[in-house]
């Protein structure tokens, strides 16, 4: 039993030191990112006995930083809620990694270990409702901010964010109607069929083409990221938490970057084929053309779990690379596109997944 | 009275008159470099070449006499052809010292090259190199270079001066104005040439590279040296305190008057003026301590305070000893304010004798205004001599000794000046300068120099002229009238509130004193008005 | 009133899914991030190195190329034997619309020069840079080509300029030590005149 904890708190300790660390490193690439887009070089100072690395130690002190500038608390505020309300966006951020499978189980012996912090039945709606309780980070901080730019800011991001959940819900329900389950896990072993003869893995995005847009487009939504910052729009629109400083601040920062690798991640579960590796069984390799590799299991979870890191990697790049292409919606158009264009398509998408399914004889 | 035409327009002359003075007498400005009315004509330069119609080659304007039926045109193309000819000419030599030369924005070749020049220039050759910055005497440089011999400055020297230091030597490209050997410069009205130079050849020692003519303000006054009153024009710098040492008035230009000074004004009165700007009283002082008589820094308040309260005290001696330095307004202002109302005697020391003279412009008393105290009636028959002011001071008969501008050591010695400071008598002192009865005084009021206020002088003929207010008073100084007009409100004269002005005084006088009846401060002018004495003159100026 | 009706231009159906359009946005992001990203690489490895990866220059280690007629901080053109070719005209001073130049001209004992500026003061807290005291100059005494933009100080003292300075762009305030020999109001001695003719006309028997 304590060695069924141990090896939960081990595998806690390795997801959310990865993520954190992501999400630190992700400062570094937004700018190292956004610099070779606008033929810039980016950050390249802060050196530490001599070395740079390019740029690297930015994130570092940006960190130190954070901790040590002055947190101004604005006179009347609630000191509760004010005190609060970053640390409810971190966590919700940060448990939902949680139900998030990483690799296929590893076998230890006897032991069979599943690469998930908590392998959860209902992952997704947990994922859900955590996404959801984020929410409450972003109304309480422009509440307890006593000051009417901070409500007002937080309304919007709220309103923006409760529409997209509806989009983002409703897009996924396609997905579930194809893998029968919300157990995360379960999910992305159901992706490990092909499908032509065994030449294309069937991956959510080629079951769901336009659930996958959708969610991705209400997921970029949710994270609150360009081009739909306008909750935060950091130098020109007064945002929910433009009362925060210091460390309090870069919690809200950092909440930023852990959904967007969250939401990189959810893509690359439901729609990327999670730790799945093309033409690979828990077995070996089964290339459609009859060769076969048969490995061992311990390189069999590796290969998951480096496919899985990849990928999600893969995802951040590209979000990044949205984030310094496309330029931010105005406010109605955001809500145009979230009533009018998301939810419709997705309402259509999951009719039409019904009766493919029924159609093919597939579905229960 | 023949009769001409010089473009366009008729004009009746006497006989005898030239086509430049005629075409004058139009407004018609025909450029010109030797002709001066003032002199004797040239007829060297040739720049004043006009058309003449029926005659065969241009003539000159200065030695054309006008003659009946005359046709002139001077802004033809020929004339104008003839003038870029002319100007090529004399410019062949002419070295490119615009930069360095002080004549610069004031010069008649750089100004009639703007409107006549030839702009594209055909001399390839060496220019003729000959001496530069040669001083001729101990107000003017020369510079053989920059002379277009025009043979002014001689003609000037033979004709006015009839001293004859400057001549014209060697021939062709070598000629060149000079020095008879052995001469100098120097005579009373040497730095007329300068004047009279209309290109940088003549240059003022003094002014030379004080500043560029172009920093200069110009203001019309009248020069306070002599009691001639030569009208001049005051070149003073406010904007740039580098220049001139911080001096202000850079320099003295006569100014044309046909009735004083003609276009001319002596060395004495141009260069006379260094005490404007130097060892001047810039603050009130106050002594402090009778026995050591140590002064100290003090305000106007506190003085006007003082030296009224003196002067309101019941039955106040008052002894003023006025100079004739001060404005008609300034000694009016005295005269009610002091004389009339407090009963002092004033009295006006008389000029030093042994003043230069001749008997062309220069007069031997060196104030410019005590014809001006005169007709004021200052002082009248019955107040005493200066000495005996000063005596009454000494012999306790005198409350207050006022003393404007005179130094009291040079007028009654300096052992009856320190008897009169330790004595029961106020000594208060007002004037420009420093000097030995100024530290004697117990309240010393700083007054503004002649040029720092606006005001007229009367000049030995009794001609009646506006001196300008070029400056502002020097440090905490004030006019002579406005601190006499602060004693009047503290002791309860009566004076009036548009004497603040100077015209508002100059019209109260005009009403009190005969001789200045019937002028204003407006139509006195900038050429002056004579003053009633002189009726057969006021006359002969109003036909 | 004139009405004028805008056009407005109207969505294409491919525009209007947006999809198509965000492709076309990170066509173009991912050029010049793939591009940069190569050119970079290239670069440690010491390749390319003709071609720039980045506008970017790194201000305190590389300065920008100026383009040759940037105005920058004046200077004063020196004759042969060390004196200024200045010859105190103030047409500078005159046309300066800042009024940031100080002239006092003196008597240079060559008579084909005349005049000399014993002190030229330019005040660059002051200064504009316009260039017009350059244009304006009939000597060619004064240029704008130092290259110096890095024009700062703490005080307004420091900014003002002298003979020093400006006749060796080389130094900088505080200026320790005068090396002028020819006589000149010192700003480094308090503003005392120093300097004499003498050694700085032997120098050169005639000025260049």
């Amino acid at each position: 039993m304590i060695e069924a904890l141990l090896i939960k708190l081990v595998i806690a300790a390795v997801v959310f030191g990865g993520v954190l660390n992501l999400a630190g490193l992700h400062t570094w690439v937004e700018r190292k990112q956004s610099a070779l887009i606008q033929d810039r070089i980016g950050a390249n100072r802060a050196p530490i006995f001599g070395f740079k690395l390019l740029g690297l130690f930015h994130a570092v002190a940006d960190a130190i930083k954070m901790f040590t500038k002055e947190d101004v608390v604005p006179r009347g505020v609630d000191r509760t809620l004010h005190a609060l309300a970053p640390f409810f966006s971190v966590f919700f951020a940060l448990v939902a990694f949680a139900a998030i499978p990483f690799g296929p189980q590893l076998v230890l012996g006897e032991r069979v270990i599943d690469l998930q912090v908590a392998k959860i039945d209902a992952a997704l709606l947990y994922i859900f409702a955590m996404l959801s309780l984020g929410v409450y980070g972003v109304i309480l901080a422009g509440f307890a901010s006593r000051n009417n730019y901070a409500i007002m800011g937080s309304i919007r991001a709220t309103a923006q964010m409760i529409s997209y959940e509806i989009a983002l819900g409703i897009a996924l329900i396609g997905v579930l109607m194809v893998y029968g389950t919300m157990d995360l896990g379960k999910a992305v072993e159901a992706q490990g069929h092909t499908i032509a003869g065994g030449w294309i893995p069937l991956w959510g995005i080629v079951a769901q083409p336009v659930g996958f847009v959708v969610f991705l487009t209400a997921a970029l939504a949710e994270t609150k990221r360009l081009p739909f910052d306008l909750p935060e729009g950091e130098s020109e629109i007064i945002g929910y938490f433009v009362e925060y400083s210091g460390m309090k601040f870069g919690m809200f920062f950092l909440t930023d970057f852990l959904e967007t690798i969250l939401v990189a991640c959810l893509a690359t579960t439901l729609f990327f084929g999670g730790w799945q590796v093309p033409y690979l069984q828990p077995d070996g390799f089964h290339f459609p053309w009859g060769a076969e590799l048969p490995l061992a299991n311990w390189i069999y979870v590796l290969l998951g779990v480096t496919s899985f890191t990849i990928k999600v990697l893969a995802f951040c790049f590209v979000f990044m690379q949205i984030r310094w292409t496309l330029p931010r919606f105005r406010y109605d158009q955001l809500m145009d596109l979230g009533w009018k264009g998301l939810f419709p398509i997705a309402v259509v998408n999951v009719l039409v997944t019904a009766v493919v399914m029924i159609l093919l004889g597939g579905g229960a | 009275m023949p009769e001409l035409s010089i473009d366009g327009r008729k004009v009746n002359v006497p006989e005898g008159t030239t086509v430049i003075e005629a075409a004058e007498q139009l407004g018609i400005f025909v450029p010109r470099y030797c002709y001066h009315p003032g002199l004797s004509t040239a007829g060297n330069c040739r720049m004043c070449m006009v058309d003449v119609e029926n005659s065969p080659k241009p003539q000159i304007a200065c030695n054309l006499p006008a003659t009946e039926g005359m046709v002139v045109e001077t802004e033809s193309e020929q004339a104008r052809k003839d003038r870029a000819a002319v100007l090529e000419f004399l410019l062949a030599n002419h070295p490119l010292d615009c930069p360095v030369c002080d004549q610069a924005g004031e010069c008649d070749l750089q100004n009639y090259y703007m409107s006549f020049g030839l702009y594209d220039p055909r001399f390839g050759e060496q220019k003729v190199k000959k001496q530069k910055a040669i001083e001729v005497g101990p107000h003017v440089m020369l510079d053989q270079e920059r002379c277009i011999l025009c043979s002014r400055c001689v003609r000037f020297t033979d004709e006015i001066t009839k001293t004859g230091e400057f001549g014209i030597f060697n021939r062709g490209d070598r000629a060149e104005v000079g020095l008879y050997p052995g001469e100098t410069l120097d005579n009373p009205y040497s730095a007329n040439v300068v004047d009279l130079c209309p290109v940088g050849a003549l240059t003022e020692r003094s002014f030379r590279f004080k500043a560029r003519v172009w920093y200069l303000s110009s203001t019309e006054s009248v020069c306070g040296g002599c009691s001639r009153g030569c009208n001049t024009e005051l070149h003073h710098v406010s904007n740039r305190p580098h220049l001139n040492d911080g001096e202000r008035l850079l320099r003295v230009k006569p100014r044309h008057n046909p009735d004083v000074n003609q276009w001319w004004m002596c060395d004495e009165g141009r260069y006379g003026h260094d005490w404007i700007d130097v060892d001047r009283l810039g603050e009130v002082r106050r002594r402090t301590d009778e026995a050591s008589r140590r002064q100290v820094e003090s305000t106007w308040e506190a003085a006007l305070d003082g030296v009224g309260t003196a002067l309101s005290a019941g039955g106040a001696r008052v002894g003023v000893i006025a100079s004739a330095e001060l404005t008609n307004e300034d000694l009016f202002c005295l005269r009610e304010v002091l004389g009339a109302h407090l009963g002092a005697r004033i009295a006006l020391p008389p000029a030093p004798a042994g003043g230069t003279s001749d008997d062309f412009l220069i007069r031997p008393d060196k104030t410019p205004n005590r014809k001006g105290a005169t007709l004021l009636g200052i002082p009248d028959a019955a107040t005493p001599s200066a000495e005996a002011l000063v005596d009454a001071a000494i012999a306790g008969e005198l409350d207050v000794l006022w003393v404007f501008g005179h130094d009291l050591v040079e007028l009654v010695g300096a052992e009856k000046t320190r008897a009169a400071a330790v004595g029961e008598c106020l000594l208060v002192y007002s004037g420009t300068n420093d000097h030995a009865t100024v530290s004697l005084a117990h309240w010393v009021l700083p007054s503004a120099a002649a040029v720092e206020q606006d005001g007229t002088f009367v000049n030995c003929d009794g001609r009646v002229q506006r001196v300008g207010r070029a400056l502002a008073p020097y440090g905490d100084s004030r006019e002579n009238r406005r601190f006499l007009l602060e004693i009047a409100a503290r002791t309860g004269t009566p004076a009036r509130e548009d004497w603040n002005g100077p015209a508002g005084v100059f019209a109260t006088m005009a009403e009190a004193v005969g001789s200045f009846a019937g002028m204003s401060y407006e139509s006195i002018g900038d050429q002056g008005a004579h003053s009633a004495p002189s009726e057969a003159l006021a006359e002969a100026e109003q036909s | 009133m004139a009405v004028k009706v805008v056009q407005r231009p109207q969505l294409t159906f491919w525009e209007k899914l947006y999809i198509p359009q965000i492709l076309c946005g990170l066509r173009i992001t991912f050029r010049h991030f793939f591009r940069n990203l190569f050119l970079h690489i290239a670069h440690r490895f010491g390749r390319k190195t003709d071609v720039r990866a980045g506008v970017t220059y790194q201000y305190p280690e590389e300065l920008r190329p100026l383009f040759s007629r940037l105005r920058t901080r004046h200077r004063l053109m020196v004759r042969g034997n060390g004196a200024p070719r200045c010859v105190g005209c103030m047409l500078c001073e005159t046309v300066c619309p800042a009024k940031c130049i100080t002239i006092v001209p003196a008597e240079h004992p060559d008579p084909d020069v005349e005049k000399f500026p014993v002190r030229f003061d330019i005040n660059l807290g002051v200064c504009v840079y316009c260039g017009y005291c350059v244009e304006v100059c009939p000597e060619d005494a004064i240029r704008m080509d130092t290259g110096i933009l890095d024009i700062a100080a703490t005080s307004r003292e420091a900014m003002k300029l002298d003979l020093h300075e400006l006749m060796n762009p080389e130094l900088r305030k505080p200026v320790a030590a005068c090396g002028l020999d020819f006589p000149h109001q010192c700003g480094v001695h308090g503003g005392e005149l120093r300097g004499s003719w003498e050694e700085t006309l032997a120098a050169l028997t005639h000025p260049e």
